[in-house]
């Protein structure tokens, strides 16, 4: 038992994998891994329920998965978000990813407890970089059923960031943390200046993990057998999946085995049995030099996100101090190797990839002062203070502010003073103000639990007892807010986002903005819905982003009928955990809607998915063709990343076919990542139009700024205009289109000073007002205009036309792809 | 975000600092302001602005410090913080800004198209 934690804080971080999940506890100055009642320092993610209803969690139940695969669970992470609940056949019982998960939760919380003496209530859990908000809801929601009050969630790279830069010393310069583990693939980029750490950005792959390695194994197990022994095992069939499940755990074990012997024999659990032939148990040697052979194309995958994420960030990969790996296949030797050499960056060595990443969760905990200790009874002695502090930071000189909250219970104190347990530094004494609130600035000794006596006076200078009598900060490496890891927003009719958050916006965060209806909400009818749909994704079209919730205004829950052109109050709220909250404040009905519904991944049909994935194979070939014909290589070179990836969807719909969801997920996200990056394809195609726009955008911005702008944003747009040049010298058709709509704000901005801006846009307008889905309303608005023109009120003007643009008709096609948006 | 509230939600209006503050000294100050506006100190509740005193809130405190946090973004706000003073309010020739309307950014969702 790790009892040295007595009487410190207990901070518990863990690490929900999708195979295997530990955690770790932080006294404020070390982190510790808690081992589970095996005394190993991982539980296996899988969930046993056997006949009698007994469920059973980790090692135990790991050994019936290749046994007992109908009654024993696993990788059900690679779910979460999904209202699918899985099935175990004998007990006749279904669990939901979340129930599932928190099997899995509950077991390491009574871990902390066996060890500890301690049931924790609070944690940090980790979660991928890249997951969605429905399967970060469902992560909370698993924290919940297993207990715990209160979590935070927290981006796995940054939690092993957090390690790494706790548990070494570390010069400034930037690094990366390359983080693979069973299903996702993780890159973040990091800066340290100063001691300080910052996210400079992160990438991924939600479908790449060490499981591909596995299953490109089994693959390769497959053609031998069919080629050795004339038996050929599907993946997609369902009569397979026993022989299937066994070779995958065979290959499971030949992955680990190879990283030391040169060869290995793959050992199956028990003959394979197909339905078609009698059991056999075939003898399958898999050296070292093929397994490389098979897993080095999934390495370069994710070195090209690794590349990626460089590119964007303008670092060379030669210039990185150094390359954390996190995971349990990063422990491949062929891995590291390959890394390695391709980004030419030294490895940090000394850490444990497999444990990393909840030694971070841990870490965070204390910064976000969750103290997972339950509360002691309430002895109250002296004045009691609010005090806020910093639990751990990196500043040396930090502030500690408080407040006296009851001073009923003894004197009131009129001064502060703070002083160091180990008699480094004592703080000025400060004055009380007439909130009777103070603010103090201490010092810190670096990299250790600096320990702090209250020292307060009554106006005679007499000490007075408050409560509590001292806190302690942690001086070390942390990082702030946690970040948002994708954008969030708001599809509009128009098939455009209206960005709300933007990746990397520190949580908890809430933004508001106005929208308007498009068309009319009829009260009582039970067809009439009016949607607004949250999205997530780093595109401007909406279509091309994730649907996570969606804001519904229904006929038969508002007060009276809805016009169209209502304005609409949105507020869209995130917590520190990532947690979404929407309101909809309707001012002409004077109610406010507050349900999200669908905050789900959308289920995976395999007959939509098999329609989509013939249409983008028309679409590939189609526009080979065409290249073929412009002789345009760039174009080919992407279609051929374009086809890899709907053979992994062909592989995956035959596979979900089969009843496998996790591949019809699979299949479904990266249907949609082909889709937008054949829609890169098709606009570097009009390379020429582009080209023509990029004169179009620069000059009239051009113009704009020479005329109308400040020699600041003259100078902003030099620098935007030598961006476009290098996007357009890379044929990078995402940043080109970034600079452009940066140079448009920039003229848009200079074209405000313009006093013939809205009258040319109300003119516009007006020539329109006849399809006006309003039309009365529109002619009045037409009327207020022309009188406003006159009297020349720009202010006015603008506001009239604003309202008149919301009643001109949108694109119906537009709509559809928006996900159905009812706003603008 | 109107160009009023961008200049008067400038970082170092917000945290209070001079272009010249640290990195320690931005993460110094967001830490105070968050903790002053937590336990309800009234001054932590507003900032001053050469357009007047502005509410300072949590939200607010926490995108500055992250601003500022960016290289690429401080900058920027080191140039509008110098540089960009307010179009003032009673120049004929400028069309009024104020209040945080939808804004011209938006038209072109709204189904604006330039010339």
């Amino acid at each position: 038992m790790l009892t040295t934690m007595t009487g410190r804080p207990l901070y518990v971080g863990i690490d929900l994998g999708t195979t295997n999940s530990a955690v770790a506890v932080f006294d404020g100055g070390v982190t510790h891994i808690v081992r589970n009642s095996e005394g190993a320092n991982l539980t296996p993610s899988v969930v046993r329920v056997d006949a009698k209803g007994r469920v059973t969690v980790g090692t135990a139940a790991r050994r019936f998965l290749e046994r007992d695969p109908d009654n024993t669970r696993s990788e059900f992470k690679r779910l979460m978000g999904t209202d699918r609940a899985l099935p175990f056949r004998a007990s006749g019982m279904a669990m939901t990813p979340p129930e599932l998960a928190a099997k899995v939760l509950a077991a390491l919380r009574a871990d902390v407890h066996d060890q500890l003496g301690v049931l924790p209530d609070t944690a940090v859990i980790s979660v991928p970089a890249l997951f969605e908000l429905p399967q970060s809801a469902a992560t909370a929601e698993a924290a919940a059923l297993a207990g715990f009050t209160r979590v935070e969630l927290l981006p796995e790279p940054i939690a092993s960031a957090l390690a790494a830069g706790w548990t070494a010393e570390q010069g400034d310069g930037r690094w990366l943390v390359y983080d693979l583990g069973g299903g996702t693939f993780d890159v973040s980029l990091l800066e340290t200046d100063d001691g300080f750490l910052r996210v400079v950005g992160h990438d991924g792959d939600n479908f790449l993990g060490g499981r591909d390695f596995d299953w490109a194994v089994v693959d390769w197990a497959i053609a031998a057998i069919e080629r050795e022994h004339g038996v050929r095992i599907r993946r997609d069939a369902p009569e397979h999946a026993a022989a299937v499940a066994r070779l995958k755990h065979a290959a499971e074990e030949a992955k680990v085995a190879l990283s030391r012997a040169g060869e290995v024999v793959l050992a199956l659990p028990a003959p394979l049995e197909t339905g078609d032939s009698d059991p056999f148990d075939p003898e399958l040697v898999l050296t070292r030099e093929t397994f490389e052979s098979l897993v080095l194309p999934l390495v370069d995958r994710s070195l090209a996100v690794c590349e990626r994420l460089l590119r964007e960030h303008a670092t060379a990969a030669a210039g990185l101090a150094r390359i954390v790996f996190v995971g349990g296949p990063t422990v491949t030797p062929v891995l590291r190797e390959r890394v390695a050499a391709v980004l030419g960056a030294p490895v940090a060595d000394g850490l444990d990839p497999m444990t990393l990443v909840a030694q971070g969760a841990a870490i965070h905990a204390a910064t976000a002062a969750l103290d997972a200790r339950p509360a002691g009874p309430l002895v109250r002695r002296g004045a009691r203070l609010w005090l806020q502090f910093p639990a751990v930071c990196t500043d040396l000189s930090p502030h500690v502010v408080g407040r006296v909250v009851d001073g009923n219970s003894g004197p009131m104190p009129t001064t502060i003073r703070l002083q160091r347990d180990d008699g480094g530094y004592r703080s000025d004494a400060v004055r009380l103000d007439d909130d009777h609130a103070f603010v103090v600035a201490v010092e810190l000794a670096p990299r250790q639990a600096n320990a702090f006596t209250i020292v307060a006076e009554d106006g005679a200078g007499v000490t007075v007892t408050v409560d509590p009598p001292g806190l302690t900060i942690v001086q070390g490496m942390t990082i702030g807010d946690p970040p948002l890891s994708r954008s969030i927003g708001v599809a509009l009719v128009s098939d455009h986002v209206q960005l709300y958050f933007e990746r990397g916006t520190p949580l908890p965060a809430r933004r508001s903005f106005t929208h308007a209806t498009i068309e009319s909400v009829a009260r009582g009818s039970a067809d009439s819905v009016l949607k607004i749909p949250i999205v997530q994704g780093e595109h401007d079209r909406a279509h091309l982003c994730r649907l996570v919730g969606t804001l519904e205004i229904p006929g038969h829950a508002i007060s009276r009928s809805l016009p169209a052109g209502s304005e609409i109050e949105l507020t869209l709220e995130l917590d520190r955990g990532g947690r979404m909250s929407a309101r909809a404040l309707v001012p002409a009905l004077d109610q406010v809607f507050e349900h999200v519904a669908h905050l789900l991944v959308p289920a995976a049909d395999t007959e939509v998915l098999a329609a989509s994935l013939a249409t983008l194979r028309q679409r590939v070939d189609d526009l080979r063709a065409d290249a073929f014909r412009h002789g345009m290589p760039h174009i080919l070179i992407a279609l051929e990343h374009a086809e890899r990836d709907l053979a992994d969807v062909g592989r995956d719909l035959g596979a979900a076919q089969g009843g496998n969801d996790d591949a019809g997920q699979r299949a479904r996200r990266t249907l949609i990542e082909i889709d937008a990056a054949l829609d890169e394809v098709e606009q570097s195609k009009q390379w020429p139009e582009l080209e023509q726009r990029i004169v179009r955008t620069l000059t009239w911005v051009g113009g704009q700024i020479a005329h109308l702008g400040t020699e600041r944003e003259r100078s902003l747009f030099e620098d935007v205009a030598r961006a476009v040049d290098r996007a357009r010298t890379e044929r990078n058709v995402r940043e080109l289109q970034r600079q452009l709509r940066l140079a448009n704000q920039l003229g848009e901005t200079a074209w405000y000073r313009d006093p013939d801006t809205w009258p040319t846009l109300f003119d516009e307008a007006t020539s329109r007002v006849d399809s006006a889905s309003d039309l009365p309303r529109a002619q009045t608005l037409v009327r207020e205009g022309r009188a406003a023109r006159d009297r020349e009120d720009m202010g006015e003007l603008r506001k009239i036309t604003e309202k008149l643009w919301r009643l001109l008709p949108h694109d119906p096609s537009a709509r559809r792809a928006s996900y159905d948006s009812g706003v603008r | 975000m109107s160009v009023t509230d961008r200049w008067a939600d400038n970082p170092f209006f917000v945290l209070e600092l001079s272009v010249a503050a640290s990195r320690a000294e931005v993460e110094r100050a967001g830490q105070k302001w968050l903790d002053m506006l937590a336990v309800g100190i009234g001054r932590a509740a507003i900032y001053m602005t050469p357009l007047g005193a502005r509410a300072r809130t949590p939200e607010l405190v926490r995108s500055a410090t992250a601003a500022l946090r960016d290289p690429e973004r401080r900058v920027v706000h080191e140039l509008w913080y110098l540089d960009h003073a307010p179009t003032p309010p009673d120049d004929d020739d400028v069309v009024d800004v104020d209040d945080g309307d939808i804004g011209f950014d938006a038209m072109t969702p709204l189904g604006w198209a330039r010339p």
